[in-house]
C-alpha cells in the first residue's frame, strides 16, 4: 500500500510509493529518447491491452473495449495511488501520515497513433476537454477525494513514458496540494483586500498592457505570466471569471480547444517540439468546508499552465522555491505572437 | 540588471534575468554532456574568471595567479548584481525589485578531474571553510536576508561547467521554501516549545531504520517524507541556528560526514548529477528565529524527472521509500 506523508517542516504532503520500490539501477540516469513500444497499447484495436475504461467517447452503437471511440479513459495500469480502501490516518512518532488513496487515470486523446496533441483538430481537443469535465464531476462522488489534477507530460523529459500516443492523465488526491493551496491562499487574501478575483485582475491588465499577451480569442487569452518560473512558461485563462473548470460550457470548450491548439503549435514551432507539460488548476470539491472555502467562488479562477521543459532545475530552485528564469515574460511573449 | 518579481497568487517571488534576455535559440534542448574548452577554473586560468574575493594562498602569492588551494570568485553570468540600494517598484498590479545580490562560485580544487568525494578530508574542510567565511562576510551586508549555498553536479542537475565548484547566492528576499520551512518550525515551536529539527533527529537516531550514518556532531538520515529517491538529510546533532556558527571541530567531523555520504551516494546509485543544499537561518530576524530553526544540509541525487503533476501540485511522487534509500546507502561497500 503506497503511504501518503507528511513533510513535518514544510507541511507537504509526498506520496510514497512502497510497493513499487525502486532499486538504484532501476534508474535511467539521464537517457536519451527511447525506442517506440510496439504495438502501442493505446491505439484503436488494441483496447484490450488496457484495463478496462471507465469512460469513453464513441459512436453509437459501438461497445466499451472495443473500437468506434474518440476519447478513452482508462486506470493507468502502475498507479501511483489506489482507489480501493481507507485514509486511515495516523502518526508515526512525531510525523503524521495517511494511505495512498486515489485515483489515476489516463485519458487517451485519440484512437490513431499519433504524437503531438498540436497535431489533433480543436474539434478532437475540444473532445478530450469534455473527458476530463466529465472525470471531474464524476469523482467528486467519492468523498474521500479533495482534489483532481489533470496534467500532461510530453515526451520523456517532461516525464512521460516511451509510448508515443497523446494522452493526458488525471490524479484523485485526498489532500488538496500544497500549489493549489498557495493559490488558493493568494487569492483569497486578494480578495479580502481587494474585493476582487486576482485573476480577473490579471486578465484585465495583460489585456491592457498587451506585452505578455500571447492570444486573444473570443473567451480566453493566454499569457505569459508576470513573474513566470520558465522561460516560454504560458497561461490560459477564460476572460470570464468561473472557479470550476466543470463549469465550462460546450460553446467555450470549442473554444478551448483551439485556443489550447494555437498555443501548442506556436511552442511546436518556435522551440523546436519541445518537451512540455500542462496542468489544469480549478478549484478543490467543497462539499465539506463551506465556510472555510467560502468565498472561492469569487475568488478563484481556473486556468491552464503550460511549461515547456527547457532547462534544468538545479540546486538553487530546490533550495529555495526560487526559479531563475533566463527570458523575460515580454520576450517570450512576443516570440510566441509573431511565430 | 535582473528583476525580482512576486508572483500575486503565490507570494513566490522569481528572478527574472532580463540581461540574458535568451531567445528560442538560446536554448539547447537535450544536450548531454558538458562542453569542454578551456577550464576557467583550472591552475593558470585565473585571468578567465573575475577578480578572485577570497582564496586559500600562501601571503606571498598575489590574487588571481596560480598557488591557490580554493579560489572564490564572482559568477560571471549572476542571476543577481551587486547594486547599492535596493529599489521597490509597482507596475500596474504587480509587485517588483530590483535584482541586488551576490553570486559567487567557489572553486573546491586546482584538479580539474576530481569531484568533491575524490577530495580528501583536509581539503574538503578548506572548502567547509570557506562556505563559512564567506556567509560570516556576506551577513554582515545588511542589505541581504539570506544567503544560500548549493552546489550543481552534473549536466542533468544543472551544473555547465565540470571542474568541481560550490555556488553561493545571497538574496535581498528570504526565500519562499525556506519561509516555509521556518513557519512550519515555528508553529511547531509554538505548539511544544521544542524545535522540530531537534525532534526529528532524536526520533531518527531512536528509529534507525532511515539512518545512513552518525558520527559525534553530525547525523545523516533519508528523510520522511523524502521527495526525491535517495534524498539525504545531514543535520548537527546539537542545536545550530546558523550555518556560519559551525566550529572548527564540527567542520571536520562536517567534512568527514559529507564526504562520506558523497561516496556512498557515487558507490550506490553509480556517480549520480545531484544537488546539495545549505539552509540556515535567514540573516537580520528580529523574532526568536534561531530557538526553532535549524541549519541543514539537503543532497538529491537527481535520478527522476519532475513531471507535470509535481509541477501543478507541488506534492512529489518518491518511488523509493527513505527506508529503502537508507538501506541501501548505508549497506553499500565502501
Amino acid at each position: 500500500m503506497p503511504e501518503l506523508r507528511k513533510d513535518p517542516i514544510i507541511g507537504r504532503w509526498v506520496i510514497i510509493a512502497t510497493d513499487r520500490a525502486k532499486r538504484p539501477n532501476d534508474f535511467k540516469v539521464e537517457s536519451a529518447d527511447m525506442a517506440e513500444v510496439t504495438p502501442c497499447p493505446f491505439c484503436a484495436g488494441n483496447e484490450d491491452m488496457t484495463p478496462p475504461e471507465i469512460r469513453s467517447i464513441r459512436k453509437d452503437s459501438t461497445e466499451p473495449n472495443k473500437p468506434g471511440w474518440d476519447v478513452r479513459v482508462v486506470p493507468n495500469e502502475v498507479p501511483v495511488l489506489r482507489i480501493e480502501g481507507d485514509l486511515n490516518k495516523r502518526p508515526h512518532g512525531i510525523y503524521d501520515m495517511m494511505n495512498g488513496i486515489g485515483a489515476n487515470e489516463v485519458i487517451i486523446e485519440t484512437p490513431d497513433h499519433v504524437e503531438h496533441m498540436s497535431s489533433l483538430t480543436s474539434e478532437q481537443i475540444a473532445k478530450v476537454l469534455t473527458a476530463y469535465k466529465e472525470r471531474i464531476v464524476d469523482l467528486e462522488g467519492d468523498k474521500r477525494f479533495k482534489y483532481v489534477l489533470i496534467f500532461k507530460n510530453h515526451k520523456p523529459a517532461a516525464g512521460a513514458s516511451k509510448i508515443r500516443h497523446c494522452r493526458s492523465q488525471l490524479i484523485a488526491l485526498p489532500a488538496c496540494p500544497k500549489s493549489v493551496k498557495g493559490e488558493l491562499e493568494g487569492a483569497k487574501r486578494y480578495f479580502e483586500y481587494k474585493d476582487r478575483c486576482v485573476f480577473c485582475d490579471i486578465v484585465s491588465q495583460e489585456l491592457e498592457d498587451k506585452k505578455r499577451l500571447i492570444l486573444d480569442i473570443d473567451g480566453f487569452v493566454a499569457i505569459a505570466p508576470f513573474a513566470a518560473r520558465f522561460p516560454f512558461e504560458t497561461w490560459i485563462l477564460p476572460k470570464k471569471h468561473s472557479a470550476d473548470f466543470t463549469s465550462i460550457n460546450e460553446y467555450d470548450i470549442k473554444e478551448l480547444g483551439k485556443v489550447l491548439k494555437e498555443v501548442l503549435l506556436r511552442m511546436n514551432k518556435l522551440l523546436s517540439n519541445p518537451p512540455y507539460n500542462y496542468i489544469i488548476h480549478t478549484a478543490p470539491y467543497r462539499r465539506s468546508k463551506q465556510g472555510y472555502w467560502g468565498t472561492i467562488d469569487s475568488d478563484y479562477h481556473w486556468h491552464i499552465e503550460i511549461i515547456p521543459r527547457l532547462t534544468r532545475v538545479a540546486g538553487f530552485e530546490w533550495g529555495t522555491g526560487f526559479y531563475i528564469n533566463p527570458t523575460p515574460p515580454e520576450e517570450a511573449a512576443k516570440c510566441l505572437r509573431e511565430v | 540588471m535582473g528583476e525580482l518579481r512576486l508572483d500575486p497568487m503565490t507570494a513566490r517571488w522569481v528572478i527574472i534575468s532580463t540581461e540574458k534576455d535568451l531567445g528560442p535559440s538560446g536554448y539547447d534542448i537535450e544536450s548531454p554532456i558538458i562542453e569542454g574548452g578551456t577550464c576557467p577554473f583550472c591552475v593558470g586560468s585565473e585571468k578567465m574568471t573575475p577578480p578572485e574575493v577570497d582564496a586559500d594562498r600562501p601571503i606571498d602569492s598575489a590574487p588571481d595567479t596560480p598557488g591557490w588551494k580554493t579560489r572564490t570568485v564572482p559568477n560571471k553570468f549572476p542571476a543577481l548584481r551587486n547594486e547599492p540600494v535596493i529599489e521597490r517598484t509597482g507596475v500596474g498590479m504587480f509587485d517588483m525589485m530590483s535584482g541586488v545580490g551576490e553570486h559567487e562560485v567557489i572553486v573546491e580544487d586546482t584538479d580539474h578531474d576530481k569531484q568533491l568525494a575524490d577530495l580528501d578530508i583536509d581539503q574538503i574542510k578548506k572548502v567547509v571553510n570557506v562556505y563559512k567565511r564567506r556567509c560570516i562576510t556576506l551577513g554582515n551586508d545588511d542589505r541581504f536576508k539570506y544567503v544560500l549555498i548549493f552546489k550543481n553536479y552534473g549536466l542533468a542537475a544543472g551544473a555547465s561547467l565540470e571542474h568541481s565548484h560550490t555556488q553561493l547566492i545571497s538574496l535581498p528576499i528570504v526565500p519562499k521554501r525556506v519561509m516555509e520551512e521556518l513557519e512550519c518550525a515555528h508553529k511547531y515551536f509554538d505548539y511544544k516549545e521544542r524545535c522540530l529539527f531537534c525532534d526529528i533527529i532524536k526520533q531518527e537516531r531512536n528509529y534507525r531504520h532511515r539512518e545512513i550514518c552518525e558520527n559525534d556532531d553530525f547525523i545523516a538520515f533519508c528523510p520522511f517524507a523524502s521527495r526525491s529517491p535517495f534524498e539525504i538529510s545531514i543535520i548537527p546533532r546539537a542545536h545550530q541556528a546558523y550555518f556560519s556558527e559551525i566550529a572548527d571541530k564540527q567542520i571536520e567531523s562536517f567534512s568527514e560526514i559529507l564526504k562520506e555520504i558523497l561516496i556512498r551516494m557515487k558507490i550506490a546509485l553509480n556517480n549520480p548529477p545531484y544537488n546539495f543544499i545549505v539552509h540556515t537561518t535567514p540573516l537580520n530576524g528580529n523574532d526568536n528565529v534561531q530557538e526553532y530553526y535549524h541549519w541543514h544540509v539537503e543532497i538529491i541525487p537527481k535520478l527522476s524527472r519532475i513531471a507535470g503533476f509535481e509541477w501543478g501540485s507541488g506534492f512529489y511522487i518518491n518511488s523509493t521509500s527513505p527506508e529503502t534509500g537508507s538501506r541501501y546507502l548505508r549497506e553499500v561497500k565502501i
